[in-house]
């Protein structure tokens, strides 16, 4: 390796020549193939089954998300102004290319099942405006007493009605967003003020706002980390080129990524957060390993210096690089497609910059000459003093260390079981921001904007048409929404036989109640087949009756409630079971939930494997286990304490936040074996106090420069406007922290105790 | 006299070259006024088969017996369901007016709940016990509300065809527009296209199978196709008896609840 590294040395130019080659070749596919997937349901694996049931009856019942469009008029909705609103705006989004004629719903749109006095109409609640008193008196009265409409199209209060407009996954773009916009604004009068939520407005806004935040924050973050950079080692020469090996492999990540064709998925947008961490790390230790060789010979020639810096620091920059290349490569157990790419292509990138930092720094520093280090005698002694009088005040105080190291621990771990899962897209943004109080608006005056499907599964025909099984979905509906404050409304087939049972039978409220008899149930349905819109029934209920759809709207999109929900909703499964009737769920609120599970059982699973194979690796490397354990010590510490904090922080595990334990193996594993390495190195002093002592002064010195330049960097992410990105920059400059302190500390005690290399000269002097 | 013999020429002249032209000038109202009007004799019994087929392609079949009667200034018709078993003997009664701007009376008799109801509904744009058809489509349209054009002339199926363009007068009608097909010496409409408000086609009506029946043409077999649901209804006569005498008291609630 050694040689192969030197021969490449004779040839920098050729070196620059064939990377810059390289990285054309793969920027070009980049400009054309390169494409953002914002499609959430892309990111969900297709054969999972719990997907493929979802998918199944979604097409079953038709079920979409919808986009509500809210018309406040704080003087009551029943005026000509407002009514007027809603037929056009209706109208208008019938009339939009990108939503079907069929679903959108309003009170100018919805039935009206009512009784007369000999029988039963279906009508519209309006078709003309109404412009006198009578007559909007008359819609209102229409409207209170229609259980099927009132408080799902109209507020309790009367001040509010909606629009709903359901869409399919793929049509929400920015540009159908300021469409949607647009249109509904144009209607905002004095009296009437407008309001656009739903789902596919906050999962679509989410898709494009993080990456957009993501573009305007990363630059600032790369100034940062060059500008702290350039303070830490003091040389421009040294900074650029650093800072090329962390661009040159995220470039080849993203190029590989567009040649083989793979767009960019949103957790794709944290390779480059990975590959800045971990990138800088190989060039830094280079660099303080080069300006250290340097000090001690000043008049050493640049050759020669670049040839102790490979000899000694090739090692530990090819062990770091592969074991985190591995943690990264077990990312593949995961059952999402965009996080095996993303472990991928991350995997890609960190032994790129591996690459890159042996071969382009090396060939940098023979082209460019070596960095002017200012031989600041009084700091340098300085500097070690520093190193010095704390490795010694570390292992004089082992007890305390290790003390406060495992109350850390025990605190994270009670931290850890608080940690909960949240799949809420809602949640993800400021909390003052439009998006949620628009929502909080809606959820304050209707049933929810969020969504669960319940979907009841018969192998039997006409098994929906029976009463005692109809009675049970009827008596569900109502233990779910009594119990739980989060559930607003739920809607089903029981509603449309009650609401008939009803006006069958003179609207005597004694008949809201399931009919007596399946032929009833079966007439009342030819019925309405007869005088309403059929398709409607196809909501609820697929065609032979033997699956039915019961809707739950709940007014919060976080795990909890939705869990929660299911948990009542599940109480009745045996009830169900008698009748052979299976439970599934379906749509995007409960798809996401599965998915976030998904990502994270695949992600601790992940952790775990990585963790085994990096204590192998390094015990095979170092050829000791007592070393591999240790290794592992910093990422042990940096995971449990991150997710402690996070525990106790109430910051919720999401897909974003779960895939920054990687992060905890990446820089743990650097950190780790530099050390050791160093500390293997310093052994031959055969003083276990002396060889600390210059480990710190040298490795602990490297740590120090990363983990001040990827703090400083990421710090900057506090100042984003989207919460997601604001946690990350929190937990990636914690992590880095914590995984600092951890080697510097209890992993040098560590190694201090077990007398590892000392043990072994021992033995050799005996010998 | 001579003003007379004068004006008389006048007449005839105006016949002859009227009974002249007539073949080749038919206009598209009456072509349309020629199928509405084509006479399918006083009433009718028959056994009906709807199949209603969605867009994964299921079915679901409904066999209903029914009578019907044109009594001049009105037309009625009376169904009972044969099957599925459980809405068997439930009979739908629906009372259709020649009069402009009279809506149709209906009733419905459950046998489960015992009672007969009137059931009534906002435009003859409903759809016909959830098939493909509307009221409309099954005949009730009159050409008075439309305007219509002659297209050009076709062969389909191998018939020869006029191809009538339809336009609503009302501009808020369901359809924009309709294209017929008509078989030139039958008045049969053999195809119908539909076109729904924004000018994009909805449905298709085929015309499977006519049979003459006691003189007249009836057609026998059609079905309808949803194009924007993928949603399809067939329909089937058969055991079709015309002209059996069918008496007015058999158009009654109260035969309603007899069940077949």
């Amino acid at each position: 390796m050694e040689s192969i590294l030197k021969k490449i040395l004779k040839v920098p130019y050729l070196v620059f020549i064939v990377i810059a080659a390289t990285t054309v070749f793969l920027f070009l596919p980049m400009k054309d193939n390169t494409r953002m997937e914002t499609n959430l349901d892309k990111y969900m694996p297709a054969d999972h089954p719990a997907f493929i049931y979802s998918d199944k009856a979604e097409e079953w019942f038709n079920i979409k998300d919808g986009i509500i469009i809210a018309v406040e008029n704080k003087d009551g909705v029943y005026n000509t102004g407002t009514l007027t609103i809603v037929k056009q705006l209706t109208k208008k989004l019938q009339k939009m290319p990108e939503i079907e004629r069929d679903d959108v719903t309003s009170l100018y749109t919805a039935d009206n099942i009512i009784g007369t006095e000999d029988g039963m109409d279906v009508r519209a609640f309006f078709k003309k405006v109404p412009k006198t008193k009578e007559k909007l008196e008359e819609l209102r009265q229409k409207v209170l007493t229609n259980e099927m409409v009132y408080e799902r199209l109209v507020s309790k209060d009367e001040t509010v009605t909606v629009i709903i407009a359901e869409i399919n996954d793929d049509v929400f773009t920015q540009e159908f967003y300021n469409k949607i916009l647009a249109v509904t604004k144009e209607f905002e009068n004095n009296e009437n003020k407008m309001y656009v939520a739903g789902r596919p407005i906050v999962e679509g806004t989410l898709a494009l706002l993080g990456p957009e935040d993501m573009k305007r924050m990363v630059p600032i973050v790369l100034l940062v980390i060059i500008l702290v950079l350039y303070l830490t080692l003091r040389s421009v020469k040294s900074t650029v080129l650093t800072m090329l090996v962390v661009f040159i492999s995220t470039l080849w990540a993203f190029g590989l990524m567009a040649l083989v064709n793979i767009p960019i998925y949103s957790v794709s947008t944290m390779i480059p957060v990975m590959l800045i961490a971990i990138g800088v790390a190989d060039g830094i230790h280079l660099y303080s390993h080069l300006q250290l060789y340097i000090r001690k010979h000043p008049e050493t020639t640049k050759k020669e210096a670049v040839v102790d810096m490979l000899r000694s620091m090739w090692k530990p920059v090819v062990i770091t690089s592969v074991t985190t290349a591995v943690g990264f490569i077990s990312l593949l157990t995961s059952q999402v497609y965009p996080i095996k790419y993303f472990g991928i292509f991350t995997a890609f990138g960190v032994l790129a910059a591996m690459v890159f930092s042996l071969v382009l720094i090396p060939a940098g520093i023979m082209i460019f000459g070596l960095p002017k280090t200012k031989p600041v005698k009084d700091n340098k002694k300085h500097n070690n003093k520093f190193a010095y009088d704390f490795a010694e005040k570390v292992l004089k105080h082992k007890t305390v260390t290790l003390f406060i190291t495992i109350i850390l621990v025990a605190v994270s771990i009670i931290g850890i079981t608080k940690v909960w899962i949240d799949s809420s897209f809602l949640e993800k943004f400021e909390k003052d921001s439009d998006i949620v109080l628009t929502d909080a608006f809606i959820n304050e005056h209707f049933g929810g904007t969020s969504t669960i499907n319940l979907i009841l599964d018969s192998q039997e025909e006409d098994a929906f048409k029976t009463p005692e099984i109809l009675r049970i979905v009827d008596k569900m509906q109502d233990v779910v929404e009594g119990k739980l404050q989060v559930v607003g409304n739920s809607f089903s087939l029981a509603d449309y036989l009650k609401r008939m049972n009803k006006v069958m039978h003179a609207d005597d409220e004694a008949y809201n109640t399931i009919p007596d008899s399946k032929n009833l149930v079966a007439q009342y349905l030819l019925l309405y087949e007869m005088s309403g819109d059929p398709d409607n029934l196809w909501k609820v209920v697929n065609y032979n009756y033997a699956k039915l759809n019961v809707t739950f709207q709940l007014k919060s999109d976080n795990s909890k409630a939705i869990n929660s929900a299911l948990e009542v909703i599940h109480t009745f499964e045996d009830d169900f079971k008698k009748h052979g009737i299976t439970m599934n769920y379906a749509g995007s609120g409960y798809k996401a939930l599965v998915f976030t599970d998904l990502i994270l059982e695949g992600q601790i699973m992940s952790l775990i494997m990585t963790l085994i194979i990096v204590i192998i690796l390094l015990a095979i490397m170092f050829r000791n286990i007592k070393l591999g354990l240790i290794g592992s010590v910093p990422i042990l510490i940096t995971a449990a304490i991150s997710f402690g904090l996070m525990g106790w922080l109430g910051i919720p595990l999401n897909t974003t936040t779960a895939l920054l334990s990687s992060i905890a193996i990446g820089i743990g594993i650097d950190y780790a074996v530099h050390f050791i390495e160093q500390y293997r190195i310093n052994s031959v002093s055969n003083d276990k106090l002396v060889t600390a002592q210059k480990t710190m002064a040298h490795s602990g010195r490297a740590i120090l420069f990363n983990a001040i330049v990827v703090i400083a960097g990421f710090l900057v992410l506090l100042f984003s406007v989207f919460p997601p990105n604001r946690e990350l920059g929190f937990l990636v400059s914690f992590n880095m922290f914590v995984s600092f302190v951890g080697t510097l500390t209890i992993m040098l005690i560590l190694l201090n105790r077990s007398n590892i290399y000392f043990e072994k000269q021992k033995e050799g002097k005996i010998k | 006299m001579k003003t007379i013999k004068l004006a008389g020429l006048l007449i005839l002249a105006l016949v002859v070259s009227n009974l002249k032209v007539f073949p080749q000038e038919i206009t598209g109202l009456q072509i349309i006024e020629n199928v509405y009007n084509r006479p399918v004799g006083e009433d009718m019994t028959a056994d009906l088969t709807m199949t209603l087929i969605n867009s994964s392609g299921n079915e679901r079949v409904r066999k209903i017996k029914q009578f019907s009667r044109d009594f001049g200034d009105v037309e009625k018709k009376i169904m009972f369901f044969v099957s599925p078993a459980d809405v068997k003997n439930t009979s739908f009664m629906n009372w259709s007016y020649d009069e402009e701007g009279k809506d149709d009376d209906q009733w419905i008799y459950l046998p489960a709940l015992k009672k007969t109801k009137r059931i009534s509904s906002d435009s003859k744009g409903d759809y016909f016990m959830g098939s493909d058809f509307t009221y409309d489509d099954l005949g009730d349209r009159k050409p008075s509300d439309d305007t219509h054009k002659l297209l050009r002339e076709e062969k389909i199926n191998g018939e020869d065809c006029y191809v009538v363009e339809s336009i609503p007068k009302d501009p808020d009608y369901m359809y924009s527009k309709t294209v017929t097909w008509v078989i030139k010496d039958k008045w049969i409409g053999l195809k119908k296209e539909f076109y729904d408000e924004d000018g994009v086609l909805l449905k298709i009506l085929h015309v499977k199978d006519y049979k003459k029946i006691n003189g007249f043409w009836i057609i026998v077999d059609t079905e309808m196709e949803n194009v924007q649901k993928d949603h399809k209804t067939v329909m089937e006569l058969r055991n079709i008896k015309i002209d059996t005498g069918i008496s007015d008291s058999k158009f009654t609630e109260r035969m309603m609840t007899r069940g077949i």
